[in-house]
């Protein structure tokens, strides 16, 4: 008996320390401060919180900071997506001409075909959302901060007293980009599922290009595609997190002062669990009860 | 070309090719519309019927032909004004002198009965929107539909849907109707109060462009009928022509068929 518990012991601590190691690990720069010490004992120390409570504030302002960059983020990132949606969906093709033969017929194969079907709005949309969406979030953050906000320079002053702008700015541009993109998917494929003989009608009431999406399309894509939105609004919040390495004081970077004061690690990242899940769980609901609302035209 | 003197469209060698001229939707269509006329188009599917109607309003962009609307040929981008000048040819402009209707309704889904009527008149034709209720309100009364004003198109039977298309396109106060298989999706005991409704149009002195399948609307109201098939107008004439006697073997056959 003696000999098994004595097994139960070092094998729960074995598990422990796997459940641990790869998150001290994969935490970029988290072992560097990390004394052995810290392997020992059990996972969540509840005597542990109470040393956090110091910097409450700290995770007070990240709150503030989160939100703020997550409510500019989709703000900027719906009018990008928007612009890039109605881009892609574009009809403007310069070499159209080039695919008619001399009888006047429209060529299916060939390059001059290829050529006449160009359109370059929708060329670049295309490129920057594939562009966006095939590398890492992470990447892009570094790209803007240094390189594009290396060589401009922002005005340092800070927001509520906190918020420093330089690094704020960045990160906004920066997840605003990168949602832009994603936004951009699920609005052209809301544009796209509404039924052609809406725009016919709108189109043969005499109403022009413009006011058929203003008042026929987008009102009806945009009732579709909220689900994927909410999907989106949550995301933006969680991936928030990832400006902490470009020094914006967001959630995130509380639970790194901690660990940085107090070498406590679980259980400020425990707390930040609990915010972001009381964010976004919230979000979602929300969303959800606005499209309940919207549907209730749908029901006879 | 002949033309009758109050003739509002004319119509000549209208093309519609695709696949390099491999597939003929329309091959060569010239006919005239006069004001007050009631056209009918038949033919068996596949003919051409809705592409030669939707290409009236330019939903679809024949690919030869030209198209007269009230002197001006449609078919180009420019036309030459009364003063002389080029004109670039506003396609919107144009498309509020021809009503359409087409076979799924479409209504506006997100808006309600009385929103889908005033939504053009106020905002492409600059009406006040108290006026454009009230018009849309009359008009609802003439349709019998007053009662369901505040209704959303979900909520309304497929004929009242129609109803409420045919209306939304009057709301415009257009030259000419267009019909596109108005009643083809309707359930058989709703056709008739929506062919009540384009009977007592065309009795106002509406000029109309209809395709439709149903043979005794052709035959009561139409003042000419014409016959398609393989995008060609095979015959046309009076409705007492067309159904009593008829000379293409193509339409004796499809007469045959549906009668």
């Amino acid at each position: 008996m003696c000999i098994r518990r004595g097994m139960t012991k070092v094998s729960a601590a074995l598990i422990l320390a796997a459940l641990r190691f790869p998150c001290i690990c994969r935490g970029h720069a988290f072992y560097h401060f990390i004394p052995k010490g810290v392997f020992m004992g059990s996972f969540i120390q509840l005597s542990n919180f109470p040393k956090i409570l110091p910097y409450a504030q700290l995770f007070r302002q990240g709150i503030i900071v989160t939100v703020m960059l997550s409510l500019f983020t989709v703000a900027i990132g719906f009018c990008i997506a928007l612009v890039l949606a109605l881009m892609r969906l574009s009809n403007i093709r310069p070499f159209r001409f080039l695919g008619k033969t001399k009888e006047g017929y429209q060529r299916e194969k060939g390059f001059l075909a290829l050529l006449s079907r160009f359109n370059p709005l929708s060329f670049i949309a295309t490129a920057y959302v594939e562009l966006l969406r095939s590398t890492p979030v992470l990447v892009q953050i570094f790209i803007i901060y240094y390189g594009v906000f290396g060589i401009i320079n922002l005005p340092s002053f800070s927001m509520f007293g906190f918020i420093k702008f330089d690094r704020f700015f960045p990160g906004v541009v920066a997840l605003g980009m990168n949602s832009g993109a994603y936004l951009c998917e699920i609005i052209r494929s809301g544009i796209q599922s509404i039924d052609g003989g809406q725009t016919e009608a709108a189109r043969s009431l005499g109403l022009s290009q413009v006011q058929n999406l203003r008042y026929i399309i987008l009102p009806q894509a945009l009732k579709n595609i909220l689900p994927a939105i909410a999907n989106e609004f949550v995301v933006i919040i969680k991936e928030s997190a990832i400006t902490y390495t470009i020094g914006v004081q967001d959630i995130m970077s509380a639970v790194n002062a901690v660990k940085g004061a107090t070498f406590i690690i679980v259980e400020p990242l425990l707390v930040a669990t609990a915010i972001y899940f009381c964010l976004c769980f919230p979000t979602s609901k929300l969303i959800a009860y606005f499209e309940r609302r919207m549907s209730r035209g749908d029901k006879r | 070309m002949a033309t009758r003197d109050n003739s509002l469209i004319q119509v000549t060698d209208l093309k519609k090719h695709y696949n390099m001229g491999a597939i003929k939707a329309l091959d060569g269509v010239t006919t005239d519309i006069c004001k007050g006329d009631v056209v009918v188009v038949i033919g068996p599917s596949g003919s051409g019927k809705s592409t030669f109607l939707r290409s009236l309003n330019l939903l679809e962009e024949p690919t030869g032909g030209s198209i007269l609307f009230d002197g001006i040929d449609i078919t180009k981008k420019k036309y030459v004004n009364s003063e002389g000048k080029k004109v670039k040819l506003n396609i919107d402009e144009l498309r509020q002198k021809m009503g359409m209707v087409f076979q799924h309704f479409n209504l506006f889904p997100h808006m309600t009965i009385l929103d889908n009527m005033t939504l053009a008149p106020v905002k492409v034709k600059g009406m006040a929107k108290a006026d454009a209720e009230a018009k849309a309100l009359a008009l609802l009364d003439r349709v019998g539909l007053k009662d369901r004003a505040g209704a959303y198109p979900i909520q309304l039977s497929g004929g009242q849907k129609q109803r409420v298309a045919i209306v939304r396109a009057l709301a415009m106060e257009p030259q000419v109707m267009l019909f596109d298989e108005p009643t083809s999706a309707l359930d058989p005991e709703m056709v008739g109060e929506v062919l009540d409704v384009m009977k007592e149009l065309a009795k106002e002195g509406m000029t109309m462009v209809c395709v439709t399948h149903e043979m005794g609307f052709a035959r009561e109201v139409g003042s000419r009928v014409l016959f398609m098939a393989d995008g060609k107008l095979l015959e046309e004439g009076t409705p007492e022509d067309i159904f009593g006697r008829p000379q293409n073997p193509r339409l004796k056959d499809f007469l045959a068929k549906i009668l």
